[in-house]
């Protein structure tokens, strides 16, 4: 038997044993356990090492507020830190180790931080590193110097560096009402909600549902609280319009009843089922959401608080209620409300030895020294613990007199020998989700706690959350909550008569250290202290002092450091006010977040010849989603060499490239050619059914959006082709204008993208390649002159060819049905055979279009007007288009823009993308830029380095000399400016 | 006539991918309509569209954006307003729909190539969608034969309820294996088989 588990009682499962370890010492447990209850069991009361002074410390708290007992998992290689020890269910072969310490748990040299004092106080480091320069020592440098190893001495766990093994889903969802909570309150409303038949949804974080109800000694309909929620929980998952969601944190409530939740699907399984996510992220559109969220115990703020051994009044019972462990040989008590009262009784029960109950109200009720007298324990009122001793755990408490009304201690301390302390300074609602949803807190005197106001939208409160603390009554909100009617419905319930409204005790003054934010390590003499030093807003003394800004964000601590901030204010607590509680109300792996998006964060688009791309060699990088062939490199060819040969050869017999990326948008309606006459640059109203055209589109400030061909392939039927980056804004900016702008045009647009494969065949034996393999119609110049397009078949397979060149051959682009896009392309290869045809990539495409001086993304860069790229011809005068009142516009026109030129490399060394361009050359303080390259390769035509840029006025630069500046590359040398347009500036071999 | 190539041919293998106690929730397969087509009905003339379904189909669709019909081999749903996505096993209904659909009514798109359709039929079919799509997939919210527009990160889906536990999820052709692989992935946790 574990030292500190009790023989009989909890709800754990005493048939089985679970071996686990901690600091690589082996522990066992139950099924059932949490690591806090397991160790505990054990008689580990040292878990863990405070922020800065990394003092000893315990458990304070039994579930999801605990802010102390923070531990790192191993998990193979990976290591999550962090992990509340009290919401960790332990299970075969869990390894967990403590945190914040070197070289042990046990003995911490970063403990020497203690004997710091004051020195280490809120802000100590703004104070101590940023002063004035004195010597060598520049206060900035000083203090980067020493963050390295504050960063080191202070801080939480250690985040692994490998990857994350885990496997995290995501889930949406939508139901009528959304319960937060399962407690009384919570299980009642759900019920209620369910037998009207609304869509209910159950979450709780626990592992056990029923909250309050597994560690009260209340009755629920003639039975104990917990057996009643036992059964509640198994009807209600019965039901088959209810989802019962145990280890779910609701974490985020956003606009428009959107609600964040994060299951907790495997955490606690030595071994996951195939496919199951270690944890699920739950967006959830709910109805009405339920609040039952309870309320959080809080600390008393004295010196010596944070000794392990000391702990929360309530997550003591709730250890030997629900776990069976005992927290102490010898308990004392300190309190400011009757509910500690309760607590002590089930200790008591339990089989606890109850040494005092120390009071600080010098009068209390009846049911409480009633109570007080069942646990058999001294009754100290008017009293007040005003310090502990012991080192990594509690031996020993001082007990003085204090007056509740001024705080004032009197008299001698007297020593009370116990090993456990608990402390209850009354209960703070859990009103977190309601504050993310914008509810203000209102404070109540009587209860000393901020409430949930009355009037929400989208959201109802039961039970504590309201601070409504009797049984009776948090059924009955439950019940109301849920959408029940008929009271006569209510179960019957038993409950001990105490009243938890606490004294307006929050702080015992006295020597030593009295903590506030256990988990930032904040004292209530660094909340003096931000006030002293002018910090009187509460928002400053959070910032300040860090208060309540832990990885539990302040759940313990928010109230009486309020408090404490109010005193040294001689304000009222509501004067002081309170911050707003942000989302996460629990912390949020961020792998949950990413879920399924990791390793897959982009989908993967691919071309209907992808396959055959891969099978024959291509080298393959992605443009957007796309994937698309780089080279088809034969074996030993670098980069360059394979695409200097397919250029090469391209030109002087034929290529294909796959153009099935290319955006395709299916303009339609009678409408239509009026419609694009408005949204390019140039006429297609005149366009023949059967021709194609080369379209130029600006955005409404004149600049180039886009270009790409028409097609007119019916009188009412356009199918537009845009640049494969463009293709999405292009369409979003089409359906504006349809939508916004001018919604009476009778006009529909299809994404046809993937509808169509696209293969383009150049060089001088295309028409060759064509001719022997297509059917059903002629190729030749009359049948299928520059820009036509004839429809016929290759291979059996329907095929729409339209002669038109971005490499500057003689070039068609043979679109078919995706689907028939790897059989045509297999047949245009074949085709091709005799006639050298070679597939060619990205990279060799680039290169014939750079010689040819032809205008992609990489020039449409988003501030370049038709003038700037020398497409001025393209802009009609004879009718409005959009962007085209912007064409005179100064700054549109200025003669020093940006203008697109061609440089040639004069030291033969390739040139770069995004180099600058300068007059004159200053390699060690690079300046003076006149433009900036674009695009850049080796020209198979020119033999030689070339490449594309834009060049403050340009175009009057050409024949000039200039220097490329790209210090980033370390690469600099003499170029040339030249005309855009490398090779066959007529055009003569395209129109062939 | 020349067979159609799936994007998902190298990654579609029939099997039975169980959990560990042999279950499986969902049955993933690839539906191969002959015929995909768009049908955009100008403002006003979403009857005209509703007769020409009618007429081409056989297929009554009893209202606009949402509502749809299914049968085993055809199927019918208005995706946004004014705009029904139509499929059918056999081939060439754009033909037939263009003329049944007048240029006074609306527009006839052909997207028998561009779209494919990956079918999520079993018990667990809701669970697995709803791991990709914020859409309400529960039959009183979307009733057999009702369709709907939405989207998984960058891939756009039109999914119509053919079936108490059986959807149709139409995906642009080129994100289709990409999306396949997702969601096999997705139905790993409740076991899965591919037809």
């Amino acid at each position: 038997m574990s030292p500190r588990r009790a023989t009989s009682g909890g709800l754990i499962d005493r048939s089985r044993s679970i071996r686990f370890t901690f600091d690589g010492q082996e522990f066992t447990g139950h099924p059932g356990d949490t690591l806090a209850s397991a160790l505990l069991a054990n008689g580990v009361t040292l878990l863990g090492r405070s922020f800065k002074y990394h003092r000893p410390r315990g458990v304070l708290a039994a579930g999801v507020d605990e802010p102390n007992a923070l531990v790192t998992i191993l998990r193979g290689e990976a290591r999550e830190p962090n992990i509340q020890a009290t919401m960790l269910e332990i299970y075969d072969g869990l390894k967990v180790v403590s945190q914040n310490r070197f070289p042990s748990l046990g003995m911490d040299v970063g403990a020497v931080n203690q004997l710091g004092g004051k020195v280490l106080g809120a802000g100590f480091y703004y104070k101590t590193f940023m002063g004035p320069v004195i010597g060598p020592l520049k206060g900035t440098r000083f203090w980067m110097f020493c963050e390295h190893f504050i960063r080191r001495a202070a801080g939480l766990g250690k985040a692994g560096t490998m990857a994350d093994p885990s496997r995290y889903e995501r889930m949406n969802a939508f139901c009528d009402v959304l319960v937060v909570g399962s407690g009384p309150a919570g299980l009642m409303a759900a019920k209620a909600a369910a037998e009207s038949g609304q869509r209910v949804i159950l979450a709780e974080q626990d592992a056990r549902l029923g909250g309050s109800a597994n560690w009260c000694d209340e009755t629920i309909d003639g039975q104990p609280a917990g057996d009643w929620a036992a059964a509640t929980v198994r009807e209600l998952a019965r039901m088959s319009n209810v989802r019962v969601l145990p280890r779910t944190s609701v974490w985020g409530y956003y606009d428009g009843n959107t609600i964040a939740a994060l299951e907790r699907v495997t955490d606690h399984k030595a071994s996951p089922r195939r496919g199951e996510p270690r944890q699920r992220h739950w967006t959830i559109r709910v109805g009405k959401v339920v609040l039952a969220t309870g309320a959080f115990e809080r600390p008393l703020v004295f010196p010596g608080n944070d000794r392990p051994g000391v702990m929360l009044a309530s997550a003591a019972e709730r250890y030997a209620a629900e776990y069976g462990v005992l927290p102490g040989e010898k308990i004392a008590v300190l309190t400011n409300n009757d509910g500690a009262y309760r607590s002590a009784l089930a200790l008591r029960e339990a089989g606890c030895h109850i040494v005092a109950i120390i009071d600080v109200r010098a009068d209390i009720s009846q049911p409480a020294r009633a109570t007080a007298v069942r646990t058999g324990a001294e009754i100290l009122t008017g009293r007040a613990v005003t310090a502990t001793e012991g080192g990594k755990k509690l031996h020993c408490i001082k007990v003085q007199a204090f007056d509740a009304a001024t705080g004032q201690i009197s008299g001698d301390p007297r020593s009370i020998d116990v090993d456990c302390l608990l402390m209850s300074g009354g209960w703070s609602p859990v009103i977190n989700l309601a504050s993310q949803a914008g509810a203000k807190a209102e404070w109540n005197e009587r209860l000393q706690a901020f409430l949930p106001p009355k009037d929400a939208d989208g959201w109802i409160g039961a039970g504590g959350f309201n601070g409504t603390f009797s049984l009776d009554a948090a059924l009955s909100e439950g019940f109301a909550a849920g959408g029940g009617t008929d009271a006569g419905l209510l179960p019957a319930t038993s409950s001990v008569d105490l009243d938890i409204a606490p004294a307006g005790v929050f702080e015992i003054t006295g020597k030593g250290k009295a903590f506030v934010d256990f988990q930032h390590d904040v004292t209530s003499e660094d909340v003096r202290l931000a006030h002293r030093e002018g910090f009187q807003s509460v928002e400053h003394l959070k910032r300040y002092t860090t208060l309540g800004m832990a990885t539990d964000q302040g759940k313990t601590s928010n109230v009486p450091g309020l408090a404490i901030m109010a005193n040294a204010l001689g304000k009222q607590i509501p004067e002081v006010g309170t911050t707003r509680f942000r989302p996460p109300f629990a912390p949020v792996t961020i792998g949950a977040l990413a879920a399924e998006r990791y390793g897959e964060i982009r989908p993967e688009r691919l071309t209907p010849m992808h396959d055959w791309h891969v099978e024959n060699g291509a080298t393959l990088y992605s443009a957007g989603l796309w994937h698309r062939p780089m080279i088809f490199g034969l074996p030993g060819e670098t980069v360059e060499q394979a695409y200097v040969r397919e250029a090469r050869t391209t030109r002087e017999a034929a290529g294909i490239a796959d153009v099935s990326t290319l955006g395709k948008i299916a303009v339609q309606g009678p409408d239509a050619a009026d419609f694009l006459d408005r949204v390019y640059t140039n006429m297609f109203s005149t366009l023949p059914v059967g021709k194609a055209r080369y379209g130029l589109m600006l955005r409404e400030d004149g600049l180039v959006l886009d270009d790409g061909t028409t097609w007119r392939l019916a009188e009412h039927d356009f199918l537009m082709t845009t640049t494969t980056a463009n293709a999405g804004k292009v369409m979003q900016h089409l359906e504006y204008l349809l939508d916004v702008i001018w919604p009476d045009l009778k006009v529909t647009l299809t994404s046809v993208t993937d509808q169509w494969a696209g293969a383009s065949i150049a060089g001088p034996r295309s028409r060759d390649i064509l001719a022997a393999c297509v059917t059903g119609t002629k190729v030749d110049n009359e049948t299928l002159p520059f820009m036509g397009i004839v429809y016929g078949e290759i291979d059996g397979a329907p095929v729409m060819i339209c002669r038109l060149s971005f490499s500057g051959e003689l070039a068609y682009e043979v679109y078919s049905g995706a689907g028939h896009g790897t059989h045509v392309w297999e047949a245009l290869i074949a085709a091709g055979k005799p006639f050298g045809l070679v597939p060619y990539g990205l990279e060799a495409l680039g290169t014939m279009r750079i010689e040819k001086g032809h205008v992609t993304g990489a020039e449409i860069d988003g501030r370049v007007t038709a003038r700037d790229l020398h497409l001025d011809w393209m802009l009609s005068k004879k009718k409005p288009f959009v962007g085209s009142m912007m064409m005179i516009r100064e700054g549109l026109v200025a003669p020093d823009r940006l203008q697109l030129v061609g440089i040639l490399s004069r030291d033969n060394i390739p040139l770069n993308g995004g180099a600058h361009i300068v007059e004159e050359l200053d390699q060690d303080n690079p300046h003076g830029s006149i433009g900036h390259m674009t695009a850049a390769c080796y020209s198979p035509v020119l033999g030689q380095y070339i490449g594309l840029a834009l060049v403050k006025a340009g175009k009057s630069r050409h024949g000039q000399r200039a220097f490329i500046s790209d210090p980033l590359r370390k690469r600099f040398g003499p170029i040339e400016i030249v005309s855009n347009h490398f090779y066959d500036p007529e055009g003569k071999r395209m129109h062939g | 006539m020349v067979d159609q190539l799936s994007p998902l041919t190298p990654v579609l293998r029939s099997g039975r991918y169980a959990r560990d106690d042999h279950s499986v929730g969902v049955t993933l397969a690839e539906v191969q309509p002959g015929s995909i087509v768009q049908l955009s009905a100008w403002p006003g003339q979403q009857a005209g569209i509703l007769a020409a379904i009618r007429e081409v189909m056989g297929l009554f669709v009893p209202g606009g954006a949402g509502s749809g019909v299914a049968t085993e081999t055809k199927s019918a749903f208005g995706f946004a307003p004014g705009k029904f996505l139509v499929s059918d096993q056999e081939e060439g209904f754009s033909v037939a729909f263009a003329d049944a659909v007048g240029p006074d009514a609306g527009t006839v798109t052909d997207l028998s190539h561009g779209r494919t359709v990956i079918r999520i039929a079993g018990p667990k079919a809701e669970w697995v969608l709803a791991k990709f799509f914020a859409v309400d997939f529960s039959e009183p919210a979307l009733a057999v034969g009702s369709g709907i527009s939405t989207v998984h990160h960058d891939i756009f889906a039109q999914i119509q309820r053919t079936g108490a536990d059986q959807f149709d999820v139409y995906v642009f052709r080129s994100f289709a294996r990409s999306f396949w692989n997702s969601l096999r992935h997705a139905s790993e946790e409740v076991g899965y088989e591919v037809e």
